[in-house]
């Protein structure tokens, strides 16, 4: 058990799985000489050479287009993006070839790469640079779309997407970087697992990136004021999802309550709430509340970037309004 | 500033602290140290007092509720303290009950309204429906104890629109209400179950008329769920004892702060390094010396002081890496009263005259046999005496009790002779201290001046 800050658990999963496997290899821009723009592949290149820590030109397509056919060829590649909102030019080899091959070839191909990349809001970058992508890539079937909340996942989850024989999608969060979290390099981590994250019998919390911690932050208020006990569970895999732990939850606790930072329109959380209505209608003891970004592209100026999506103190104050409104 | 009372920490171990008995009520006028209730630590009860001079505004903690340390207990609104403009029109609305029409509206016209949490009903339609939620509140009122017990431990929610909108209810409402063969229908417009109807709506109602209040209460102390016996008939406490007899269903019952602080003290007891030694005392001039006034505990406690002045290793306690020697001696003695155990102490005995340890000892029972031991009365000694010869038994040995060096283990009188049984901590005072310190004892119970009074 380390503490040690969320990038540092991403670096010593690539450095560890480089050492353990030289078809590993690394692409994207900036990742070699520079380390990464948020330092993730820092020192990698003095240690594994210029062939494994390739920098590439700023040309997203190409990135992931250069993987696929790496992994095609028997490599186990990683693709960096500089950010989620870059990818979008990297959707056609993503959606049209990385999750495909498998299925086309009847198996023949695999294609065990992983693409990762930050997304979401961070300080003022902007509508541009402040997107998230996990309700398009979550749509397509084919590959897995993990997102890490902490440092403890973050170490395992990409080991395991590097070592797996199928494409995954990685989603980081730009503000968890540097965040500090014990790290368990023995722990026996199921990636495909749902975290519960804090227990409780009377309102089922789901989250994700950096959207638990800000919900982790307004449980003591809610708590406070209804005297009931969330359960708050940070979903870790979007695709596929937990339904197993999130079910055993709702059950007891009848209540489900879904945040995300992104837009709420078509946003990611309205599959949980779908996937609950169907499956679980009659364990439900109230609506369930979504609480999400504003359907606006993320402002520059702070008050309104704020304003744009949840924060602990307007997580806090919904359902606390939600409960009073719900008998909880 | 509203002033809040919160559970006090009585001493180094106590980690929360039962309510015992509330002495003021919401609305009584209390003075500074005036007390506010009694409160049970580890092994003691305590009053709590105000520090400040007020009105009791609220009590936050059930008579016989466990809660933290630090835990808000009671709040109290000091005299003249009135800071915001809120605060005067609520306690002007205290102060006058019946209100008027008039004020009653400037009121609902305030913008800051409090959260939707009382219990309230809102303005009632019609007469009709003015009755019906009278009839839900009483009835509230009455099962407010069952509440507690079944874990509702929020005030149900008031039935906001009687008769409208009949039919809304949540699904696991609906759920359970096809379960238990209840029509939520029905029930709304019988202003027996709010609109909308949630799971802890139908349970409530549910097990109210399905359960007599006793069975409910006994199902609540065997931790067992309604939910195991079966729909659409009443179930009485007759019931329910024979099915805990057939599944031989134990009773849990939770560690008293008493019960959790001598698990503690034993435990730590018996890993210390310990070793006995066994012989007996001349009891002809202790027996003939004994008195209602000058009982046989009096004349020990004296007898082992002075032994404990001539050695003075038994004044010896272990703190961290050093050895204390302290001045007096003073001896715990262990007094039981049930299931409370106590080891209180008798300060400086080598100091006091035997008729004011007798003093101490009448007063200390009084004390022990009403739970009024405080956890002051529980510190100080270096030794400890059990003496259980009033019950018969010859012989036994004792458990040390917290830092102390030892302890004398007094057993019944046979054959002119005290048995005592000394279990000692080797660290403090090795075996032929041990022996010598008996062989005191031994002169000292021969000894015509010890027994004068």
């Amino acid at each position: 058990m380390i503490e040690m800050l969320y990038r540092e658990a991403l670096n010593r999963a690539i450095d560890e799985c480089m050492a353990a496997d030289p078809n590993v290899v690394m692409l994207g821009e900036d990742v070699g000489l520079y380390g990464g723009s948020y330092r993730v592949s820092e020192g990698l290149v003095s240690k594994y050479g210029e062939k494994r820590l390739i920098d590439t030109p700023i040309a997203e397509l190409s990135i992931v287009g250069n993987a696929v056919g790496m992994a095609i060829g028997g490599l186990r590649p990683i693709a960096e993006i500089m950010t989620a909102n870059f990818s979008l030019l990297a959707f056609d080899q993503i959606i049209n070839h990385m999750s495909k091959y498998r299925y086309m070839s009847a198996g023949k191909i695999t294609l065990p790469m992983v693409v990762r990349f930050p997304q979401g809001v961070s300080k003022q970058l902007a509508a541009q640079h402040s997107e998230s992508y996990e309700q398009m890539l979550s749509a397509v079937p084919g590959m897995h779309v993990f997102a890490a909340g902490d440092p403890h996942y973050a170490y395992h989850a990409l080991k395991k997407a590097i070592l797996m024989d199928d494409p995954v999608v990685f989603i980081e969060h730009e503000l968890l970087y540097n965040k500090k979290g014990e790290v368990d390099f023995d722990a026996e981590v199921d990636p495909f697992k749902a975290r519960i994250v804090k227990e409780g019998n009377d309102v089922t919390i789901v989250s994700y990136l950096k959207m638990v911690d800000d919900v982790m932050a307004a449980v003591p208020e809610i708590e406070e004021r209804t005297g009931k006990k969330c359960e708050v569970i940070d979903l870790q895999s979007l695709n596929p999802i937990d339904t197993g732990t999130l079910k055993t939850s709702i059950e007891k606790t009848g209540r489900l309550v879904v945040v995300e930072e992104d837009h709420k329109m078509g946003g990611y959380g309205a599959q949980i709430v779908s996937w609950a209505a169907e499956s679980l209608f009659y364990a439900l003891d109230a609506a369930p509340l979504r609480i999400a970004g504003e359907n606006v592209p993320i402002p520059y100026n702070r008050q309104l970037e704020l304003a744009s999506i949840p924060t602990p103190d307007k997580i806090a104050a919904k359902i606390i309004q939600w409960g009073a409104d719900n008998g909880l | 500033m509203a002033y809040e009372i919160v559970m006090p920490q009585l001493s180094d171990s106590m980690e929360e602290g039962k309510l015992i008995s509330w002495k003021v009520k919401p609305g009584d006028q209390v003075k500074v140290g005036d007390v506010i209730a009694e409160v049970e630590s580890d092994k003691a009860i305590m009053e709590v007092q105000s520090f400040k001079e007020g009105t009791v505004k609220e009590l936050r903690v059930q008579e016989g509720q466990s809660v933290p340390v630090g835990t808000v207990i009671a709040v109290i609104e000091p005299t003249g303290s009135i800071t915001s403009e809120e605060s005067g029109v609520r306690s002007e609305e205290r102060a006058k009950p019946a209100a008027s029409n008039e004020q009653l509206g400037t009121r609902n016209e305030e913008p800051k309204e409090e959260p939707q949490k009382t219990t309230q009903p809102s303005t009632p339609k019609s007469s009709n429906d003015k009755e019906a939620q009278r009839a839900v509140q009483t009835t509230n009122d009455s099962h407010s104890i069952l509440d507690q017990i079944l874990g509702f431990n929020e005030t149900p929610p008031s039935i906001q629109n009687p008769g409208e909108a009949t039919g809304v209810a949540s699904p696991k409402a609906r759920a359970l209400a096809a379960q238990y063969g209840l029509d939520i229908e029905a029930l709304q417009e019988e202003g027996k179950l709010p609109t909308p109807a949630h799971e802890a709506d139908v349970k409530r109602y549910y097990y109210r008329r399905y359960f007599t209040a006793k069975a409910l209460k006994l199902l609540h102390e065997y931790g067992l769920s309604p939910e195991l016996f079966p729909v659409g008939k009443k179930h009485s406490e007759k019931e329910i004892l024979a099915y805990i007899a057939e599944h031989e269903i134990p009773k849990p019952e939770p560690l008293s702060p008493m019960r959790k602080a001598i698990i503690a003290t034993v435990t730590q007891a018996q890993q210390k390094p310990v070793y006995h030694i066994y012989d007996a005392i001349d009891a002809t001039l202790l027996k003939a010396h004994e008195s209602e006034r000058y009982t046989l505990t009096v004349w020990l406690l004296k007898l082992f002081a002075e032994a404990m002045m001539r050695h003075e290793d038994f004044r010896k306690t272990l703190s961290g890496d050093a050895m204390q020697l302290w001045p007096n001696a003073s001896i715990a003695l262990a007094m039981a009263d049930g299931e409370a155990l106590y080891m209180p102490v008798f300060r400086d005995l080598n100091r006091k005259s035997v008729a004011q340890i007798a003093d101490e000892l009448a007063a200390m029972k009084e004390k022990v046999k009403t739970g009024r031991v405080t956890p002051e009365d529980l510190k100080g000694s270096t030794f400890g005496i059990s003496n259980l010869g009033m019950t018969g038994i010859e012989r036994f040995d004792a458990m040390i009790n917290a830092q102390d060096c030892g302890i004398a283990a007094v057993g019944s009188e046979t054959g002119g002779k005290i048995s005592v049984t000394l279990t000692l901590d080797h660290r403090i005072v090795n075996g032929l201290q041990g022996a010598q310190f008996m062989q005191t004892l031994k002169e000292l119970a021969k000894e015509k001046t010890l027994f004068k009074t």
